[in-house]
């Protein structure tokens, strides 16, 4: 009997509570279901352990290349310094990456058997915004509830809210969606679901369909926006050598060195950028193995079920409005962030792949219900929510958890359903 | 023979298109390595075939590698129509 309890206290201690051990047995069980070959077991198991671990070396990277950004933001605008808390991406899922997993996985299965029982028949396959959310949320609780609250308990309580909410945010939106596609056979799962159903509800009192935005014509000089690597790293890295530049080179001193300080500045925006790439490459590996196992398995359980998917599903039915969305919501982002300085609220940075891929989904959204005008509110819609969300997670409801996360990739539903969420658990602290 | 679905940011719609791509070669009974991956990292991934949807097509077209522009990720009869014209062209 002692052997028994020795045993699985062995093996809690240094397989089940080390989280990249145990998303690999996740990835394992998954193929193995599949029944696929040895050489796809071994390889697809190492692929998705390695995809973790790269996901923290990435984060690393991020963390280090924010240090000075804040301060240095703070200066330009004489904020008093607030440096930034966040005890980094790479810290917190080596903590919390078992938990993270595991609500991901019980949350799916929660995802099924409502697809399977209720009317509400989606099955959530967007991976990569599952495991961010589940991550988000799991901040929210320890941020609330303080570092020894229970992990199980995170667990069941995330589980059974990530079910919910993969059920039905596709079933919410699912009205525009069908204006958006033209039909009933794909639904949005993503996280951008709060700004694409505001910017269909929004466009269809201000706007006309009429007005499509598909009928102007753009310039093709937008052409690199594509590249999200690039238009990441080269805003970042304006950003930077602006604030370098206001700031002045004594300032900077403290920072850059040696090295002259806009140099300094550009290359901590390189940096930030190269460390999202990182973090992007490490999440992809992560969910290959993850996300096929799961569609296979809900395939199996609820055959008649619609599939809620990444956002890029829509672009190509107004590739137009994806581009005014982004421009809208870089606007609002860009006078948020002058407003949010000058009163000394808050040093915003901004989000690209928010205001790159989820404004442009909810430029879309909004060209469906009311054309131009639509598009244009699905953009400020996420620039405003963005810009607040991140303000509000970054000072009050993530600071010292996941908030370095938040600076990069927090988004329209995180942040309302988050805030929501927050206050609700609140009661409770 | 490596194939190498695109999307902008390579996490989600790469992978559903990957998904769909393995089920149509599966059914052509052709044999192929298939990875997802970003636009940013195409150009390096030395694929044989490329998959991506028509808005990234500019921005793959300089590659030496052959594009196949998908219209509906989800639409597997249309990945396998375009598939099946490739290698018969071949």
């Amino acid at each position: 009997m002692d052997t028994l309890i020795n045993v699985s206290k062995w093996l809690a201690d240094n397989i089940f509570g080390e989280p990249a051990l145990l998303i690999g047995i996740i990835a394992l069980i998954g193929l193995l279901a599949q029944r696929k070959s040895k050489s796809a077991v071994i390889s697809g198991t190492i692929k998705t352990i390695l995809g973790f671990l790269i996901i923290q070396a990435g984060a690393g990277v991020v963390v280090n290349s924010m240090l000075s950004f804040g301060p240095m933001w703070q200066h330009v605008f004489g904020i008093e310094a607030q440096p930034l808390q966040a005890m980094g991406t790479d810290n917190f899922i080596a903590k919390y990456g078992g938990t993270i997993t595991l609500m991901m996985t019980f949350g799916f299965l929660i995802n099924v058997l409502l697809a399977r029982l209720t009317p509400f028949k989606y099955i959530y396959l967007t991976g990569h915004m599952m495991f961010w959310v589940c991550f988000v949320l799991t901040g929210i609780f320890v941020e609330t509830f303080g570092p020894d609250f229970s992990q199980t308990k995170i667990l069941i309580i995330g589980s059974i809210l990530m079910g919910i909410y993969w059920t039905l945010q596709p079933a919410y939106v699912q009205k525009y969606m069908k204006k958006v596609t033209g039909k009933d056979a794909i639904a949005l799962g993503h996280t951008v679901s709060f700004a694409a159903w505001a910017a269909g509800a929004l466009g269809k009192v201000i706007g006309n369909p009429e007005q499509n935005t598909e009928n102007l014509k753009l310039p093709e000089g937008l052409n690199f926006l594509k590249d999200s690597n690039v238009v990441i790293v080269t805003v970042m890295g304006l950003v930077y050598g602006l604030g370098a530049i206001l700031a002045g080179p004594e300032f900077m001193a403290q920072y850059s060195g040696d090295k002259n300080y806009i140099v300094y500045g550009l290359l901590q925006g390189l940096k930030f950028g190269g460390g999202i790439a990182v973090i992007l490459f490490g999440v992809k590996l992560l969910i290959a193995e993850i996300v096929p196992a799961f569609k296979g398995f809900a395939t199996k359980i609820v055959p008649d079920a619609k599939p809620a998917l990444d956002c890029p599903v829509v672009y190509p039915f107004a590739p137009t409005a994806t581009i005014i969305g982004f421009a809208a919501a870089f606007v609002t982002t860009i006078i948020m962030m002058v407003i949010m300085g000058i009163t000394g609220f808050y040093v915003f940075v901004p989000p690209m792949i928010a205001l790159f891929f989820h404004a442009a989904a909810a430029g879309v959204f909004g060209n469906a219900t009311g054309g131009i005008k639509g598009a244009i509110a699905g953009g400020v819609i996420t620039g405003l929510v963005i810009s607040l969300g991140q303000a509000i997670f970054v000072k009050y409801i993530t600071p010292t958890t996941v908030s370095d996360f938040i600076l990069w990739g927090g988004d329209t539903d995180m942040f309302i359903f988050g805030s929501i969420l927050k206050l609700i658990i609140g009661i409770f602290s | 023979m490596k194939i190498l679905t695109i999307c902008g940011l390579g996490q989600g719609t790469s992978l559903l298109l990957k998904m769909n791509v393995q089920e149509a070669l599966q059914s052509l009974g052709i044999e192929a390595d298939v990875d997802n991956s970003d636009v940013s990292s195409a150009s390096v991934e030395n694929a044989d075939l490329i998959l991506a949807g028509e808005y990234h097509i500019d921005s793959l077209k300089h590659l030496d590698t052959p594009v196949i522009a998908i219209t509906d990720f989800m639409d597997v009869e249309e990945i396998k129509n375009k598939l099946q014209k490739f290698f018969k062209g071949e």
